[in-house]
């Protein structure tokens, strides 16, 4: 099949793209699993959507290919191209726009009385020109129905379609809204299609701290977005990120949890079969089944309020046992915002100002150690640490030890 | 059908908006082969060219007859779509949305998409801005004004200290952050550049436009970190996710041993510091001296509070 820059099916897109952005130095041979040729097929593609942020580099062990932005200089999320490189037939393109020209008058056409102007007054003009039967206008006028851009009407035993923007919807005044949310919406990619409706879309927004990479998962989030809405349980085919390994897991969808300080997003769902919460990462979802309404919604959302109460992060660590946690920072004169950035960002913690210079962080939760990270931050303010999970505070001071190790300090000076 | 079978689709695709335009020319008469390619190439992708135009003019799409005259009576326009509308009506429950005062005539029947408190965004910082205050709404409607129709502004602010200031400036920018949920605002002044927390600005008043061919965008003062990468405990996903948003170059060097360049603006060394610093182990500054300088202090600093602990290892 000759080679097109559009794709029909999205999933093996995004798994280049993915690697392209994040990882970036691996080489051809590297993307063992697939072939040579799909790999130059592939790169080729988001070349030609993205190839202002393509870079190359030749090394000893071959060409690296990878995708490199400054998310906090662009007004635009350029992984969005993705969604926009559909493949269609040629009869899909003509008849979007025969369809739309014809019911643009605002009276509701049948069936039959389209596919006579589309042949009459349209397709008449061209010689050797396709003549799509009734049953292929049919299909498409359905097809628009269910995306919103028709509505239907019975007239006695005969269907009739008209346009659905009887009235002009003021989407110029939405324009700086959409600049802002096309991109800090988890479904910005809606926003993204829309702002292409408008002739110039305003510039006036950055983002800082902006992780673009989730716009490669809007499907799969719409997707669960639609059965949270309708109360829907779910089957996730979920691909391990580290093995590759494939499972499937049935459960009640309930809340989509983001992190603003990694870009991920993970579904939190009920696991029927586990009786327990569990979390999925949406970039290692493959594909969401929607199932039966279920009528134990409610329960499981309370159950999730009260998970909710001792979540850290992402981890509900082993058996819904909590860790106790307690660090105390001492800071400097001048240095008060040590005390406002415990408090902005102790989540489910407790703040305790013990004088002037000493506060005191407190934590319940279910994995202490998902903690590290953060109280790495304050590193250089620590006089005690204290936590019921021995390894955690271990873990930290062993961590300490090789830091100290690796910058050329006697690591032994850390106890 | 549901919605989720409609995000990806070519209706909302660049060869369907291209295609667009090119007919919307063509209605206005003045379409031409090289007007056609213009289009495809400020729209399109790279490659469209090659596509689009051989396909409009051999007929495969019949859509313009032989001297570009479009096939079609009316200007190409397309209903907004349920999923669409459902989105904007998403948004009309964000509470952000005060700042931008949108026209929600048409969602009056829209279901949303989501409801708000369907996301958790468990990391966000506690001391967002305050969208619901009156003063802040008006101060982001001034600025957003300003910044685009290019007029100066007079800004009243108070600073982290409490210190209070007057400025004339030209708002270039908004910028936003999710972690911090705060618009800071980019001004070039008489003086310096300034970025101002827009909580903070207490007043602000338009004035006259200014010449955008005479403005600059103040250039960044952007550093090159020099970072290695031990990969344990899934370090490598882990640093390169937390660091996606930065402009970066990663080199394998070794077995499980990576090195990361990244460019940083030197504004933000101390919260860059503090994150390579949550890293532990896993990340280890090789350039530039003053930012291993830096490490270096913290990682001292905290080696003397804990041989004041005793040398022990606490445990609860």
């Amino acid at each position: 099949m000759a080679y097109s820059e559009l794709i029909k099916n999205f999933a093996r897109i995004r798994d280049y793209m993915r690697e392209f952005y994040v990882y970036g130095f691996k080489s051809r041979d590297e993307y063992g699993a697939k072939s040579a040729r799909s790999y130059d097929n592939e790169r080729r593609r988001i070349e030609s959507w993205l190839g202002d942020y393509m870079a190359f580099r030749q090394d000893a062990a071959g060409k690296n290919v990878f995708l490199s932005v400054d998310s906090r200089q662009i007004p635009h999320n350029p992984l969005y191209k993705a969604f926009k490189a559909k493949s269609f037939t040629n009869k899909d393109i003509t008849l979007h726009f025969y369809i739309l020209d014809i019911l643009a008058g605002g009276h509701a056409l049948s069936c039959r009385q389209i596919v006579d102007r589309v042949s009459g007054e349209y397709l008449s003009r061209f010689s050797g020109a396709f003549f799509p039967d009734e049953s292929t206008i049919r299909k498409k006028l359905k097809e628009y129905e269910g995306l919103g851009l028709l509505q239907a009407e019975k007239n006695g035993r005969e269907v009739f379609y008209r346009r659905t923007d009887g009235e002009p919807f003021p989407l110029s005044s939405w324009a700086d809204a959409l600049a802002f949310y096309s991109e800090e919406d988890p479904m910005g990619v809606v926003g993204s299609f829309l702002l292409d409706k408008l002739d110039k879309g305003p510039d006036v927004f950055r983002f800082k701290h902006h992780y673009i990479l989730h716009a490669l998962d809007s499907d799969i989030l719409c997707q669960l977005l639609q059965a949270i809405d309708r109360r829907r349980s779910v089957e996730l085919t979920v691909q391990n990120l580290r093995s590759g390994h494939e499972y499937r897991r049935t459960v009640c969808p309930l809340k989509i949890y983001v992190s603003t300080q990694s870009g991920r997003q993970y579904l939190l769902g009920y696991y029927y079969r586990g009786r327990r919460m569990a979390f999925f990462r949406l970039d290692a979802v493959k594909k969401v089944a929607t199932g039966g309404e279920e009528r134990q919604y409610d329960t499981y959302l309370g159950y999730q309020a009260k998970f909710d109460r001792h979540l850290w992060g992402v981890s509900a660590g082993a058996g819904h046992s909590l860790d106790h946690i307690e660090m105390t920072v001492r800071f400097g004169p001048g240095e008060d915002f040590i005390a406002q950035r415990l408090e902005r960002e102790k989540r489910h913690g407790t703040v305790e100002v013990l004088d002037g210079r000493t506060c005191r962080f407190t934590a319940d939760v279910y994995d202490a150690s998902e903690l590290l990270p953060w109280l790495r931050t304050f590193i250089g303010r620590i006089v005690e640490l204290k936590c019921s999970n021995p390894v955690v505070t271990d873990t930290f001071y062993e961590d300490l030890r090789r830091m100290s190790a690796l910058y050329g300090g006697g690591g032994d000076a850390v106890q | 059908m549901g919605v989720a079978a409609m995000l990806f689709s070519e209706i909302y695709g660049s060869y369907f908006n291209v295609v667009a335009a090119v007919l919307a020319e063509a209605a206005e008469g003045c379409l031409t082969e090289g007007s056609l390619t213009e289009l495809v190439q400020k729209k399109a992708f790279a490659e469209s060219v090659l596509a689009i135009p051989a396909a409009l003019k051999s007929g495969d799409w019949p859509l313009l007859g032989k001297n570009f005259e479009p096939v079609i009576r009316h200007k190409p326009t397309m209903p907004l779509t349920t999923l669409q509308k459902r989105w904007l009506k998403a948004l009309l429950l964000d509470p952000r949305i005060a700042l931008f005062a949108p026209d929600a005539a048409g969602l009056g029947d829209v279901e949303p998409l989501y409801k708000p408190e369907t996301f958790v965004w468990f990391d966000r910082y506690a001391d967002g801005d305050p969208y619901g205050d009156e003063n802040y709404i008006r101060c982001f409607g001034t600025v957003l004004q300003a910044v685009r129709e290019k007029r100066r502004l007079n800004i009243r602010f108070h600073s982290r200290t409490g210190a209070r200031h007057a400025i004339t400036c030209i708002p270039y920018r908004l910028e936003y952050s999710a972690k911090d949920d705060k618009f800071r605002l980019l001004a070039a002044g008489t003086r310096r550049d300034n970025v101002i927390n827009l909580a903070r600005v207490e007043f602000c008043e338009l004035l006259e436009e200014y010449d955008p061919d005479s403005f600059r965008l103040p250039e960044k003062n952007l550093y090159e970190l020099v970072l290695l990468l031990h990969d344990e405990r899934n370090g490598l996903e882990r640093v390169l996710l937390h660091f996606s948003h930065f402009e970066k170059e990663t080199r394998k060097l070794g077995d499980r041993l990576y090195q990361i360049q990244l460019r940083y603006d030197q504004e933000d060394e101390t919260e860059l510091l503090i994150r390579v610093l949550s890293f532990g182990p896993v990340l280890e500054v090789k350039a530039p001296a003053e930012f291993i300088a830096l490490v270096k202090d913290r990682i001292d600093r905290q080696a003397a509070h804990t041989f004041t602990n005793g040398g022990t290892i606490p445990r609860y």
